[in-house]
């Protein structure tokens, strides 16, 4: 057993099995930019995790490295217990674990909105049509929607067609949810409607990581929140700390410019 | 809680607001009085009065001339009227006549069955009665313009000459010519009156209000269109044993006029049944059975109807029936191992296997290797094709089962279609072709259009597919097919094809040009079909790869039918496209529509070098489908376009 072998061993005893996303120095280079800097963090089952920071700085691109949308060069990601590697069947796993919110939606603008939410269930998950149905009628009533079942995307506000998004990636009962800036494409009114179906998933006990500029989500909802600038992690820390006292220069200077 | 019941309330709102979006239309804008619109729209200033006179004058100049031209006593209609069967049928035997009608009659029923079903979901109304009323006005008042416009017809003797004096061709006078044209007249009169009728038995709010669709348009004049066969005799035809025969009396309206009306009232029974089906909520079920009803459509009607083969019993009990049985037991027996679920990577190596061997079969053949009948290598290669796929439908039981009996109602099909296309045909004809004129036409366009959308679709998928195999082979094919002329397309597959067919396979020269077109056609297609491939946004791709979608599920449900979408025009662009290009049937030596019109008609001894008036009612004929296409597909898109953003 070779020396790297064994220091692989040892971190996976050492990761208590609650952890469902092990980041471990993650880089990532789109051409000469450096895009994620050394990037390691735990997430926990049912932690809200809340990554905050300028534009920029990679936090879309952290996110979306997770269920493999963006490939990393350098590093390990563990979800679940399953390593991201390029075997495709593993990427295939991880991504019925994972369930993604976009900040466009991107629903499938053919579809009605039944159809959008039931084929991932019918096709990957092998579910008959009427069961997958009856849960993507109780999955629109839980978003507060459950009226625009026969409806195109096209002809629903933001605010709904985000929580049909919302909706979509719950069918396929993940174990995680990633959400990529979900309200910043958003008028404000709308805001609160999904800001508030986020909450009850939070509630519900969903593993969620939230990328944001929502600050009252997250100092409302997050166990902890992330601070990265320029594709490194500043600051970890609660919602209490991390707004009331952050240590570091950059996160006060960010702080000041937002609040 | 209250939360969610603002929620609610948010999205009933959202609800009510589509809802009113969909049923208040706004109200259609009251039209400005006539002298009003002339004076707004064509004499604005005067820079564009002038332009209105002169242009208008010189559309009336190319009116009159097109009416000369029509109504010449030099034109000789009876070419065309003589001649409509040779032009729609060619040398097809009259006492088979009735396959003929029975295929008219499928697709009526079909059409009909489609419309009726498809009706709802066309949100538009159609056309409200008072545009309905003024144009029919207007085309009653353009009648009248042409009977004015056109030159006052040739005196002729008693034998019918033309009457010459110095002058040249002696004219009746204008009054005469005026008077004479009472029929014209009445057809003005009556079209004029109608759309009167209809402004004035209408109030001026329910003219504005009261829609006709363009299906009721259609019956209505398709109805006078069969009525009039009953009343007046058109067209006088006789053509047989290759000789032009007078016969008085027989006249095309007469034999056509009861399976006409017979159609007439299938197309309307179809249409008030699939009308029924649909208020009856008939499912999406319905709908594919429909679909299949049209692919399956130009092999049945073709080969079995048309054709009528005429089958070796001897030999179909001995080798045609065991032979399907056989590949529906063993190709289903290779599928239920394929989509079992543990068999994991295997199942690909043995499916790639499997293909290897089909294509292998080929090459023998090609080489003289090993003889074997086509049908055997091509249900080796379908079954190797079902292979391929078959990890896609692994799952449970009843599902593996539900593949199989689709495997065994495909091998029954195609050994049914295989068995039929090897056995002679009864139907005798004195021309090498079973069928010609206007049919070949259609059967050629339908076949093409049938092949060259999935290869296309395919080419395109290939050339931008990840694979570099791939995409090199699909680029090169579709350069080199586009860097081609059509025409030498068809004439190297017209000659050479028959070179490079394996021992024992024949090819007709239609099948022939069936092929090239086919190719051809792809090629293009598949240009149009990258293009909407690549109007669909990196997100599509994204949310479908994070749902867990496969790449086959994510170019299959999302992928394809939004790029399909956006590609509706360019697409039925192509589709005129080859409909028309079809004509060159008649240069690498077929008997299409054009050949009739351009050496056909002109060789018979009546009606030696009469060629114009042939050459115009094709252009017609021609203009009919392809300007109803073209409208159909303005209709696809807007009823398609409910989904789109």
């Amino acid at each position: 057993m070779s020396v790297s072998d064994a220091t692989t061993a040892l971190t996976e005893a050492l990761a208590a099995r609650d952890d469902m996303i092990v980041c471990e120095g993650v880089n990532k280079w789109f051409g000469d930019f450096q895009a994620l800097d050394e990037i390691s963090a735990v997430i926990k089952e049912r932690e809200v995790v809340v990554v905050l920071g300028p534009s920029g700085s990679g936090k879309s691109t952290w996110i979306r490295c997770i269920n493999r949308l963006e490939v990393h060069q350098e590093g390990r990601i563990v979800v679940d217990g399953i390593e991201l590697s390029n075997d495709l069947r593993n990427i295939e796993k991880i991504r019925s674990e994972v369930g993604m919110v976009f900040q466009q939606f991107n629903l499938f603008p053919h579809l009605t909105v039944l159809d959008n939410i039931t084929l991932a269930p019918i096709w990957v998950r092998k579910k008959p049509k009427r069961e997958s149905d009856d849960t993507a009628r109780s999955l629109l009533e839980r978003v507060g929607i459950p009226e625009q079942a026969e409806k195109y995307p096209g002809q629903l506000s933001g605010g709904q067609q985000q929580r049909v998004a919302i909706a979509r990636a719950l069918a396929m009962e993940p174990r995680i949810m990633l959400f990529d800036e979900p309200t910043s494409a958003l008028d404000p009114e709308m805001i609160k409607e999904v800001l508030d179906v986020m909450k009850e998933l939070a509630r519900s006990g969903m593993t969620m990581m939230v990328v944001t500029h929502e600050m009252g989500f997250a100092r409302e909802v997050a166990d902890r929140v992330i601070f990265m600038e320029e594709g490194q992690i500043v600051e970890t820390g609660t919602p209490e700390h991390f707004f009331t006292d952050p240590r570091e220069e950059r996160t006060k200077l960010f702080l000041s410019q937002i609040l | 809680m209250a939360d969610t019941r603002a929620a609610a309330e948010t999205a009933e709102r959202g609800g009510a607001e589509d809802a009113q979006a969909v049923e208040a239309l706004p109200p259609e804008q009251p039209g400005l009085p006539p002298s009003e619109w002339i004076r707004k729209n064509l004499f604005s200033s005067p820079f564009n009065s002038v332009l209105t006179v002169a242009f208008g004058l010189l559309a009336l100049l190319i009116v009159r001339g097109l009416l000369n031209f029509t109504f010449s006593e030099e034109r000789n209609w009876d070419a065309v009227r003589t001649n409509l069967r040779l032009i729609f049928t060619h040398a097809y035997p009259e006492e088979q006549y009735s396959r003929i009608w029975v295929c008219v009659g499928t697709i009526a029923v079909l059409a009909g069955l489609s419309v009726g079903l498809a009706a709802a979901e066309t949100a538009r109304r159609g056309v409200s009665v008072r545009k309905l009323s003024s144009s029919l006005v207007a085309m009653g008042a353009t009648v009248a313009l042409g009977v004015v416009l056109r030159e006052p017809s040739a005196l002729t003797d008693i034998e019918g000459r033309v009457r010459r004096d110095d002058s040249g061709i002696m004219r009746e006078s204008f009054a005469e010519a005026m008077t004479d044209r009472w029929a014209w007249w009445l057809a003005a009169a009556v079209l004029a009156s109608a759309g009167a009728a209809l402004w004035f038995g209408f109030g001026d709010e329910r003219r504005r209000e009261t829609y006709v669709r363009p299906v009721e348009l259609f019956m209505v004049g398709s109805a006078v269109l069969v009525l009039s066969g009953w009343i007046y005799p058109w067209g006088h035809y006789a053509f047989a044993d290759g000789e032009f025969i007078a016969e008085p009396g027989r006249t095309v309206a007469m034999s056509t006029k009861l399976p006409w009306t017979v159609i007439w009232l299938l197309l309307a029974a179809a249409i008030a049944a699939g009308r029924s089906m649909r208020r009856a909520g008939a499912g999406p079920n319905f709908t594919l059975a429909l679909n299949l009803c049209w692919l399956a459509c130009p092999f049945v009607l073709y080969w079995v109807v048309l054709r009528d083969p005429d089958l070796d019993w001897g030999r179909v009990l001995s080798v045609d029936i065991p032979l399907g049985v056989l590949f529906a037991a063993l190709g289903g027996a290779v599928l239920w191992l394929l989509t079992d679920q543990r068999i994991g990577e295997l199942g690909r190596i043995i499916a790639t296997l499997l293909m290897g061997v089909a294509v292998l079969n080929w090459v023998a053949g090609f080489f003289g290797w090993y003889p074997m009948l086509q049908k055997v290598r091509l249900s080796f290669l379908l079954v190797a094709l079902a292979a391929l796929v078959a990890h896609n439908f692994a799952g449970e039981r009843s599902k593996r089962l539900r593949l199989l009996a689709v495997w065994v109602a495909l091998m029954a099909v195609f050994h049914y279609m295989a068995t039929l296309m090897n056995s002679p045909s009864t139907v005798e004809t004195p021309t090498e072709a079973l069928i010609g004129g206007f049919s070949v036409t259609l059967i050629v366009a339908s076949f093409t259009l049938l092949f060259s959308f999935p290869l296309g679709v395919m080419l395109a998928l290939a050339r931008t597919s990840r694979l570099p195999i791939f995409r090199v082979m699909s680029t090169s094919f579709i350069e080199v097919v586009r860097g081609v002329p059509l025409i030498t397309i068809l004439l190297f597959f017209a000659v050479m094809l028959q070179l490079f067919l394996p021992d024992g396979m024949s090819i007709s020269l239609i099948a022939a040009a069936t092929l090239g077109y086919t190719l051809f056609s792809a090629a293009y297609l598949a240009e149009n079909v990258r293009g909407g491939l690549q109007s669909i946004r990196r997100g599509q791709y994204e949310a479908s790869d994070a749902v867990g979608l496969t790449a086959m599920q994510r170019t299959l449900f999302i992928v394809l039918p939004q790029a399909l979408r956006v590609s509706i025009p360019p697409l039925v662009g192509q589709v005129i496209a080859t409909f028309k290009e079809t004509s060159l049937l008649a240069v690498i030596g077929a008997f299409d529509l054009l050949r009739m019109a351009n050496n056909v008609i002109p060789s018979q001894t009546q009606f030696l070098g009469v060629k114009r008036e042939g050459l115009l009612f094709v252009c017609l004929v021609y203009w009919v489908f392809a300007y109803a296409m073209s409208k159909h597909s303005q209709r696809l898109e807007k009823r398609l376009g409910v989904g789109e953003r």
